[in-house]
């Protein structure tokens, strides 16, 4: 039946004339694929009303009813967003048209920032519309009885699936899925997108097996204006950090011209120190400039989101918080600080300004040290040529399993063999082999491998022919780690005399001091002591404070920016570039030609630099970090094979760099064979075990999988004896149980994600049909050089034994 | 042992060996802490699957010790056992015991060591608390206030020493950690962390590498 045909269809057109609008091509076919009984996926950028297509399509469903039967209140459509902040702002849409349309359903949000109250509401009569996020999705079906609330469901929406689906949470989204198709066959599921490069595959990922699939996508196109803000004068030895804030002022004229201005920065620390300085070069705007970011009180955040919504801010600071599809009608402008690292993301951030369909987004970039102006030009190429990075589901997470299955072992209990075809049908697990799942099985029953030793152990039980958790301290304990983002352990900020501010990493308050100054949330505050898992401080008159550091801030280039980078740079190098970046980038360049080189796209630079610090070897791929990490390991690998040697590995997006205390021997002979792609599975494999990166990865998997458990929102930590560290785990899983699949995990994650196989061998092809330039530089970093060895964050790779590698430390530490 | 080392403390003749145990040889006394028994099994009652080879490995390097030392006794300086349940790790824990039946086991008791004093006696340990005095030792789980008129030797802290070598190479690794009064063990259970940033008064550290015990200053 055409959907035009239909009565909700008339009464939805109506209701749009009314307020003079009328529906997209988009959204038409939306309703009308949904009419027909299809799943998909619609791919639209903001503003355009990508959430009516969806959810319009279940109030058409609804009007559409012929039956005059009074229907019975429940659950139809749950609507899962990634975003917390996200949640309010649609469900406040979805009434508005409800009432509107003088339909009889309620609209609730359901996530870590409802109350305990409503959230006993809800399942005593479930809304007919309900919002979340996975993990409280995933919360949700660790309820006894929670099959109940979904008996009515008809469709599940998916918004912006873009941002989950290369992540855990996308994972766990998936399964979610697979197990309310399991409770309600027929389920229509629905996922919201993003322009992302694999679109197509998205649609596979979310929408499984032999269900009628579509996408829909809209015509509309977005228009962005991309402009860089140039110093005036270039440091020829660029630092990550420093010139951004120079140009502070830069801003006033582009703020004062704009309406409202949303400033992004990629961490946390980074919007501390810019609301600061920005106070500082432009008084006038206190009052009307604030600060959001995740670890900022929530009612606070609320109030500047209100804020947003009224036009009362002339300026916010912010970071990914502010990423997502929310729409601040008065924002016109928006600034990135640094470099964003994506295509995608840089587009999505430009698109907070200007979200009115046929609008142009305006977006000014900020480079943070003069290098990054070469991404600046990256970017706008990027743009133009429509380079959208792909977002990699995650395969095989065996961790989020894990979690998943204990899950609805705390819920109703699961039957095995249902849950079995039901995750083998998922994207993320269809590769699953009987071993492998009865190895999971085992570990969440009887604790491991071998049995006999486990006897004590104690987790999910087989009782009434179902798999459950009876133990009420497991279920708590479970129920408080569901999700699978990890963080830092956080703890709470107040005053003395009270009053909450925020949050930041244990790590960073341990090292404060009794009357040390730091920033958070745009106060100075100056810190006291900690207590009960706070921090205790006082306001603070100090000029100068610290600001917080929050890790994980770092992103890696993306493999499209970074090819767009190789050819800006071999365009500056053969002297024929029109872009203002690169012209005012002149004197750096000269620079490092005259120290060095200044390698073209069909060149691999190598510069051999010797210290006090001892021989440094800096390689230039321009891959982004991920690649050089991987990268960087393999060549240390390689060389550590030919003789006893230790290094110490750094990389940023441009290159990386290995320190050694010896003589490290790469010359024009052994070069091609140290980064050939002979025997590259073996070697990296070898190079992964040998070098941290796995490690680092069992982190989060070791939280993930109920291993550890993560502090709780500050709250103090009630089980002190069951506590140990991913790094202990870690070392007893090689030593004791070197098959755990868990182990694998981190290892597989290091060789399939972060690697990107087909990414480093695409890499290394066009190494091998690069010329290899190997300079000599004495007693100088160039300015490629200089930003990597400054980097802190090392790994190290070994090939010399324990006692020769302590006899030396120990020399050394007479010597220094 | 090669790799062992020997000093002189207060005029005795002390042995620190790289199994993370201490060797004082006039009282035949060979001395550990946080041994941490029951660890494994309690997370495992928890729902934290943990290998079963822990415990055997820290006790197959307590044997070792007995056999090379033959000591009269055994001091474990606190947290000897992880929880106050009698769980599965202790009865093997309890079973090994009983083929040494000629060693004295002291424990002074540390935070952690809650189990029933019948439960002790059972096993054959001898329980002190807070401290034990032998000779010039005052033996204590964990050292509030510097005392001049003994020298302690304790636990607690799991001491670990960063080393730092040119070209940024650095290595984290348990150790000793000494002063003119005291000396802190390394933990001996493998189930344990290091806390690098333990510092007493002009602390010297020995710390352990694979078989072999080498001062750090």
């Amino acid at each position: 039946m055409q959907i035009e045909r239909t009565k909700g269809y008339k009464e939805i057109l109506t209701w749009m004339e009314n307020s003079g609008n009328k529906p997209f091509d988009f959204q038409k076919e939306t309703w009308q694929k949904y009419n027909e009984g299809y799943s998909g996926i619609v791919n639209a950028p903001t503003g355009y009303g990508k959430t009516f297509s969806v959810f319009l399509a279940v109030v058409i469903q609804h009007l559409n009813k012929t039956s005059n039967k009074k229907e019975k209140h429940g659950l139809r459509l749950l609507w899962i967003t990634p975003l917390r902040s996200l949640a309010k702002d649609i469900a406040r849409a979805m009434q508005v048209v409800l009432a509107d349309l003088n339909i009889d359903w309620k609209v609730a949000v359901r996530n870590g920032d409802t109350p305990v109250s409503e959230r006993q509401r809800q399942q005593k009569q479930m809304p007919e519309i309900l919002l979340t996020t996975p993990e409280s999705l995933h919360l949700l079906l660790a309820q006894k009885n929670n099959s109940s609330y979904f008996e009515q469901l008809i469709c599940v929406a998916v918004d912006e699936w873009h941002e989950l689906i290369g992540s855990k949470r996308g994972v766990m989204t998936e399964l979610a899925v697979s197990r309310l198709k399991g409770m309600r066959t027929g389920l229509s599921v629905w996922g919201i997108s993003a322009t992302i490069g694999n679109i197509h595959e998205a649609l596979e990922v979310l929408i499984r097996g032999d269900m009628k699939k579509t996408l829909v996508f809209t015509k509309e196109k977005k228009k962005t204006n991309i402009i860089s803000i140039l110093p005036e004068e270039i440091e020829t030895l660029p630092w990550a950090g420093h010139l951004g804030l120079k140009m502070a002022n830069t801003l006033i004229p582009i703020i004062e011209r704009s309406n409202t201005t949303l400033i992004f920065t990629n961490t946390r620390g980074q919007s501390e120190v810019w609301y600061q300085t920005l106070l500082n070069v432009y008084p006038d705007l206190a009052g009307a400039i604030a600060l959001h970011h995740g670890s900022i009180d929530f009612e606070l955040r609320n109030w500047i989101e209100d804020a947003l919504h009224e036009g009362i801010l002339k300026v916010v600071i912010c970071t990914s918080s502010l990423d997502l599809g929310v729409d601040f009608k008065p924002v016109d402008t928006v600034i990135q600080i640094g470099s964003p690292k994506g295509v995608a993301r840089f587009l999505q951030r430009a698109g907070r300004s200007g979200h009115s369909p046929y609008e142009t987004s305006n977006i000014y970039f900020l480079p943070t040290h003069s290098l990054e102006l070469v991404e600046g030009a990256a970017l706008k190429a990027a743009e133009k040529r429509q380079l959208i990075e792909s977002r990699v589901p995650m395969l095989m997470t065996f961790d989020v399993l894990i979690q998943y299955l204990v899950t609805l072992a705390v819920g109703d209990g699961f039957d095995d063999k249902i849950i079995f075809e039901e995750i083998k049908k998922t994207f993320a697990f269809s590769e699953i082999n009987e071993d492998e799942w009865k190895w999971i099985m085992r570990f969440i029953t009887v604790g491991g491998e071998t049995l006999g030793a486990y006897e004590e152990f104690n987790k999910v039980v087989f009782e009434d022919g179902l798999w459950k958790v009876t133990n009420r301290k497991i279920a708590m304990n479970h129920r408080m780690n569901i999700g699978a983002i990890v963080g830092a352990v956080m703890i709470k900020v107040k005053f003395m005399g009270g009053g909450y501010i925020g949050m930041v990493e244990e790590y960073f308050a341990s090292r404060l001091n009794p009357g040390d100054n730091f920033t958070l949330g745009g106060n100075i505050l100056e810190y006291v002591m900690i207590k009960d898992m706070t921090v205790l401080v006082r306001k603070s008159k100090a000029k100068k404070a610290i600001s917080p550091s929050w890790n994980g801030g770092r992103l890696p280039l993306s493999a499209n920016l970074s090819a767009m980078l190789r050819e800006k740079l071999s365009e500056a190098a053969n002297g024929n570039s029109k872009d203002v970046e690169l012209i005012k980038l002149k004197p750096l360049f000269d620079k490092q030609q005259r120290l060095s080189h200044l390698p073209k796209e069909n060149e691999l630079l190598i510069e051999k630099i010797n210290t006090r610090e001892g021989h440094h070897i800096f390689i230039y791929p321009f891959e982004g970090r991920l690649v050089h990490e991987v990268l960087a390991s393999l060549v240390a690998y390689r060389l550590s094979r030919i003789s006893p040697i230790s290094f110490s590995i750094a990389m940023n997006d441009y290159g990386f760099e290995l320190l050694s205390d010896q003589q490290i021997n790469i010359d024009h002979e052994n070069v091609r064979e140290l980064l050939s792609g002979e025997n590259l599975i073996l070697d990296i494999q070898k190079s992964i075990n040998a070098s941290e990166m796995a490690r680092r990865k069992f982190r989060d998997i070791a939280v993930i999988a109920g291993l550890i458990f993560q502090g709780f929102k500050g709250k103090k930590q009630s089980n002190k004896n069951i506590q140990s560290s991913a790094g202990i785990f870690f070392n007893v899983f090689e030593q004791f149980d070197k098959d755990s699949l868990l182990l694998r995990q981190a290892y597989d994650e290091v060789f399939y994600q972060q690697l990107e196989e087909p990414r480093l061998a695409a890499a290394l092809e066009r190494i091998k049909h690069s010329a290899i330039v190997i300079k000599e530089v004495f007693n100088a970093f160039t300015p490629l050089s200089f930003p990597i060895k400054v980097d802190s964050l090392r790994d190290t790779m070994t090939s010399e034994s324990l006692e020769t590698r302590i006899q030396k430390m120990k020399a050394d530490m007479v010597r220094l | 042992m090669d790799g062992d080392l020997e000093l002189v403390i207060r005029g005795e003749a002390i042995t620190l060996s790289s199994k993370r145990a201490l060797y004082w040889k006039r009282e035949q006394a060979l001395i550990i802490a946080d041994v941490h028994l029951g660890k494994p099994a309690h997370f495992r009652q928890s729902g934290i699957p943990v290998p079963s080879g822990l415990l055997t490995a820290d006790l197959d390097r307590l044997t070792k010790l007995i056999a090379q030392f033959q000591p009269r006794q055994l001091i474990v300086v606190g947290d000897m056992f992880h929880h106050q349940d009698y769980n599965i790790d202790i009865t093997t824990f309890a079973d090994w015991r009983n083929l040494f039946d000629g060693l004295k086991i002291i424990l002074v008791q540390g935070n952690h060591d809650r189990l029933k004093p019948l439960q002790y006696l059972h096993m054959d340990i001898e329980l002190y608390k807070p401290n034990l005095t032998i000779g010039p030792f005052q033996f204590v789980h964990e050292v509030k206030e510097g005392n001049e008129h003994f020298f302690s030797i304790s636990g607690h802290i799991h001491p670990g020493v960063l080393l730092r070598g040119r070209a940024k190479q650095g290595m984290r690794l348990p150790c000793f950690a000494m002063n003119e009064n005291q000396l802190v063990l390394p933990a001996f259970s493998l189930f344990t962390g290091l806390d690098t940033s333990y510092c007493i008064d002009e602390c010297e550290f020995y710390a352990i590498a694979g078989e072999k015990v080498f001062k750090v200053k």
